[in-house]
C-alpha cells in the first residue's frame, strides 16, 4: 500500500518530464473533442486552428520567431475529461492561452475549474450556450461562435425593423426553441414592441388549433414560432394557415428545412414567413481569403461546421500575444479586446506578416475573421451573422445576410 | 519553478479525480467484490447524486430548478439519501434477479435515470447542464483551495474505507461474502438474504452518489455527458478489476492507478503531430480494454487479491 501512491506520482512526473518543449515555443492548448459524440465535426475545427498557426509560424512566427505551438488535448465532450485535459494544458504545458473545448459542456467545466482559477484566457471556437455569457469569468472567456441567445435578439430587431408592433410567440418545450423564445420576446419587448401572447407547446401533437385560437385572439400582427419543423412547426404553420388564424411568421434555425415549402407550399408562404438562420457570409473578403487556402492547404471542406472559427480563435489567439508583446498570461485578455475590434487597420485571415509589422510600428489593428467581425462585447461574445430566408420565386428558400 | 509548480498542480487534481473513482470503485467493490451484485448502473447512480447535490447548493437560477444556495454538506447529505431511497426502490424490483440478469436491468435503470436528467428540461436545464455549482474551499487562494478539496476527498476516501474494512472483518461482512460464493448455503444457515444484498446495493449506490456530488463539485458543472458509460460505468468496473475485487485496498488502488494511466498517457501523445495525436487519443481507450483483458486473463484477483478475514474462533 505504500508504495503506490510515491510509485504513481514519480511515474507521471517521469512522463512529463521526459519530453520537455524547447526553448523558442510560445504554447496554446487546443482542446477539442477528439473522441465522443462529436469526434467527426472535431477534425476539421483542429485542422483549422493548426493552420493558423501555420499561418503564423510560416510568416515569422510570433514575437521574436518564436514558434507558435498548439497542444492538443481531448475533452471528449465530457466535462470530466475536459477539465482533466485544460488541467493538463494549463498546469503541465503551462500554455500561454487555451482554444477550445468544442462542446459547452466540457467548455463549461474546463473554464470554471482551471483557466478562471488559473487566470488564463480561453477562446471557444464552438460553444454556442447562453449560459457561458453569464459566468463569473474575470473577462477571461472568449468566444468567437455566437450565443444562441443572439438569434434571438436578432430576429427581434428584424421584426420591429419591418414595421410590426404586435406579435404573439409560440414555442416548443425544449431547451433550444424555450431559449430563443425568451431572448426574443425579451429583445422585442425592448425595442418598444408588445408581445401580445406567449405560449409553450408540446411538441408532437396533432392539431394545434386551441392553442392558436388563443394566441390570436390576443391580436398578434403575426406569430413568432419558434420550433422544429418536423415536431410542430409544420402542423402549426398548417393549422394557423387553413383556420385563417395567422398569416405572417417568423421562425429561426429549427424551421428552416426544405420539406417547410414542400408540405405547406411555396404559394401558402411566400411573403408570410422570414426564417432566420445563423450563416457564414460567402461573399465576405475575409472568409473567400481563408475559405481557399484552408481547402487547398487542409484539403477539407470550408464549410464545415465551425472551421472557420477554429482558424479565428487560434490566430486571435496569436495576435493577442504579439499585441501583449509577451507570452504573458495575465496580459492576453486585454490584447484580445483590443485586436479584435474597431480602431485600427483590418487585418484579414492569413495577413499575419502585415499585423506583425503594424504591431512593430505600434498601431493599431483589427482583425475582421472568416466567422465574422469577431468584435467582442464585454461578456467576450460575438454577434454572428444570420441569413434571413424567405420563400423565392422559384419555390425555394432564399438568403439574404443580415449583421 | 514555473513547470515544477504546474506539475505539481495537475497531480493535485489528477489525485482529486482519482479519489472520486476511488469512492466509486469502493461502492461497486461492496455490491460486486463482496456480494456479487453485478451492477452496471453504476452512471445512473452516480448522475443522481451529482444532480442532487448541485440543485441543491447552487444559487437560484432561472435555467434549472432548485437552487436553494445550501451548504455543501446538505449536499452531500442529500445526494446520499436521494441516491440511497432510488436504489432502494430500484432494489426492491431488481434484486430479485441474479448475475447477468442482474446485470441487464441495472444497465437499463441506469439509462432511464440518465435519460430522465437529460429529458426533463424544466427541471435540469436538459442537455445545456447545471453550471456555476459552487465548490468548497474554491474562494481560496491558489493552490489551498485545490489542496483543501483534496483533503476532503481523500478524507472521504478514507472514512469510506474504514467503514468498508470494519464491515468485512464483521459478521455483516461475512454473510455478504457467503451470500457471493454459496446463496443457497447462506440461506440455509438462516440468514436473509434478500436483506443482507438490498443492503449491500442500496449503501454501494449511496457511495455512487456521493462521488457524483463530489464530481458536480469539482467540475463546477454538471451534465449528461458528464455521465457517459465509459468513464463513469466502465471505467470503474476496469479500476475495481484492475486493483483486486473483494479487496478494499485494491478498489483505491485500481482507481488512482487506471485514472493516472488514463489522464498522463495523454501529456506523451498530445506532443505528437496532429494527426497522429487526434488518432492516439483513441488509444487510451484501447489502453484500458487492453488492460481489462490482459488482467481478466492472466491475473483475474487483480494486483491486490482478496483476503478473508481470519474466521472467529470456533467457540465464541
Amino acid at each position: 500500500m505504500r508504495r503506490f501512491p510515491v510509485s504513481t506520482i514519480a511515474a507521471v512526473a517521469v512522463v512529463a518530464f521526459s519530453a520537455p518543449a524547447s526553448a523558442a515555443d510560445v504554447r496554446v492548448g487546443s482542446v477539442a473533442g477528439v473522441t465522443g459524440p462529436i469526434a467527426e465535426l472535431v477534425a476539421p475545427i483542429i485542422a483549422g486552428r493548426n493552420l493558423a498557426a501555420k499561418h503564423v509560424n510560416d510568416q515569422g512566427g510570433l514575437l521574436d520567431g518564436d514558434t507558435m505551438a498548439m497542444i492538443l488535448a481531448d475533452s471528449a465532450c465530457d466535462p470530466k475529461t475536459g477539465v482533466d485535459a485544460g488541467n493538463k494544458v494549463v498546469n503541465v504545458e503551462q500554455v500561454v492561452a487555451v482554444v477550445g473545448a468544442s462542446c459547452s459542456g466540457a467548455t463549461n467545466g474546463m473554464v470554471q475549474s482551471v483557466t478562471i482559477p488559473a487566470g488564463v484566457a480561453n477562446v471557444s471556437d464552438s460553444a454556442t450556450a447562453p449560459s457561458i455569457t453569464d459566468l463569473e469569468d474575470n473577462d477571461l472567456v472568449f468566444r468567437v461562435a455566437p450565443s444562441d441567445a443572439y438569434q434571438g435578439a436578432a430576429l427581434a430587431r428584424l421584426v420591429h425593423d419591418s414595421g410590426v408592433r404586435r406579435v404573439a410567440v409560440s414555442y416548443a418545450n425544449d431547451d433550444y426553441n424555450a431559449g430563443l423564445a425568451e431572448v426574443f420576446a425579451r429583445g422585442f419587448t425592448a425595442l418598444g414592441g408588445v408581445v401580445t401572447g406567449n405560449q409553450a407547446h408540446a411538441p408532437d401533437k396533432a392539431s394545434y388549433r386551441s392553442e392558436l385560437s388563443t394566441l390570436a385572439g390576443s391580436g398578434g400582427e403575426g406569430l413568432a414560432l419558434f420550433a422544429y419543423y418536423g415536431s410542430s412547426g409544420i402542423t402549426i404553420l398548417r393549422n394557423s394557415l387553413e383556420n385563417d388564424l395567422f398569416d405572417r411568421f417568423w421562425a429561426a434555425d429549427g424551421m428552416f428545412d426544405a420539406s417547410v415549402i414542400e408540405q405547406i407550399g411555396a404559394d401558402n408562404l411566400r411573403g408570410r414567413i422570414m426564417i432566420s438562420q445563423s450563416a457564414s457570409d460567402d461573399e465576405d473578403v475575409s472568409y473567400r481569403a481563408w475559405a481557399g487556402r484552408y481547402e487547398t492547404e487542409t484539403g477539407n471542406d470550408p464549410k464545415a461546421p465551425y472551421a472557420a472559427h477554429g482558424y479565428d480563435a487560434a490566430f486571435l489567439v496569436a495576435l493577442a500575444i504579439e499585441k501583449a508583446g509577451a507570452a504573458d498570461r495575465s496580459k492576453i485578455s486585454a490584447a484580445l479586446h483590443e485586436v479584435s475590434r474597431a480602431p485600427g487597420e483590418v487585418i484579414r485571415p492569413g495577413e499575419w506578416a502585415k499585423a506583425k509589422g503594424l504591431i512593430a510600428e505600434g498601431k493599431d489593428i483589427n482583425y475582421e475573421g472568416a466567422s465574422g467581425n469577431v468584435d467582442f462585447d464585454a461578456n467576450g461574445d460575438v454577434g454572428g451573422i444570420y441569413s434571413i430566408n424567405t420563400v423565392g420565386d422559384d419555390g425555394e428558400w432564399t438568403g439574404e445576410l443580415i449583421r | 519553478m514555473e513547470q515544477l509548480y504546474g506539475i505539481f498542480l495537475y497531480l493535485v487534481s489528477l489525485a482529486i479525480m482519482g479519489g472520486i473513482y476511488a469512492i466509486l470503485a469502493l461502492g461497486l467493490n461492496l455490491q460486486w467484490g463482496f456480494t456479487g451484485l453485478f451492477n452496471v448502473g453504476i452512471a445512473g447512480f452516480f448522475a443522481i447524486g451529482a444532480y442532487t447535490s448541485a440543485l441543491l447548493t447552487t444559487a437560484p437560477s432561472v435555467r434549472h430548478l432548485g437552487g436553494l444556495d445550501m451548504p455543501y454538506v446538505a449536499g452531500f447529505c442529500a445526494a446520499m439519501t436521494v441516491t440511497g431511497v432510488i436504489a432502494w426502490a430500484v432494489g426492491k424490483v431488481c434484486l430479485r434477479l441474479r448475475s447477468d440478469y442482474l446485470a441487464i436491468a441495472t444497465i437499463g435503470i441506469g439509462e432511464i435515470f440518465r435519460l430522465i436528467l437529460k429529458n426533463e428540461t424544466w427541471a435540469t436545464n436538459g442537455p445545456r447542464g447545471v453550471s456555476m455549482v459552487p465548490r468548497p474551499f474554491e474562494h481560496l487562494p491558489e493552490p489551498y483551495n485545490q489542496l483543501l478539496f483534496l483533503a476532503l476527498v481523500i478524507g472521504a476516501v478514507a472514512v469510506l474505507y474504514a467503514l468498508l474494512e470494519t464491515a468485512r472483518k464483521s459478521p455483516w461482512g461475512r454473510v455478504m461474502t457467503a451470500i457471493r460464493e454459496n446463496e443457497p448455503a447462506a440461506r440455509a444457515a438462516g440468514k436473509d438474504v434478500e436483506r443482507f444484498r438490498m443492503e449491500a446495493f442500496v449503501i454501494g449506490c449511496m457511495f455512487m452518489g456521493l462521488a457524483g456530488a463530489f464530481t458536480a463539485q469539482y467540475l463546477k458543472f454538471i451534465d449528461p455527458n458528464a455521465t457517459e458509460l465509459t468513464t463513469t460505468t466502465f471505467l470503474v468496473w476496469v479500476m475495481l478489476i484492475v486493483g483486486g475485487s473483494a479487496n478494499n485496498k485494491g478498489a483505491i488502488l485500481g482507481a488512482f492507478l487506471i485514472w493516472a494511466v488514463w489522464s498522463a498517457s495523454e501529456i506523451v501523445t498530445g506532443r505528437l503531430p496532429d494527426e497522429l495525436a487526434i488518432r492516439t487519443a483513441y488509444v487510451r481507450i484501447f489502453l484500458i480494454g487492453l488492460a481489462l483483458q490482459i488482467f481478466l486473463q492472466k491475473h483475474p484477483h487483480g494486483i491486490l487479491p482478496e483476503k478473508r478475514p481470519k474466521p472467529p474462533p470456533a467457540n465464541s
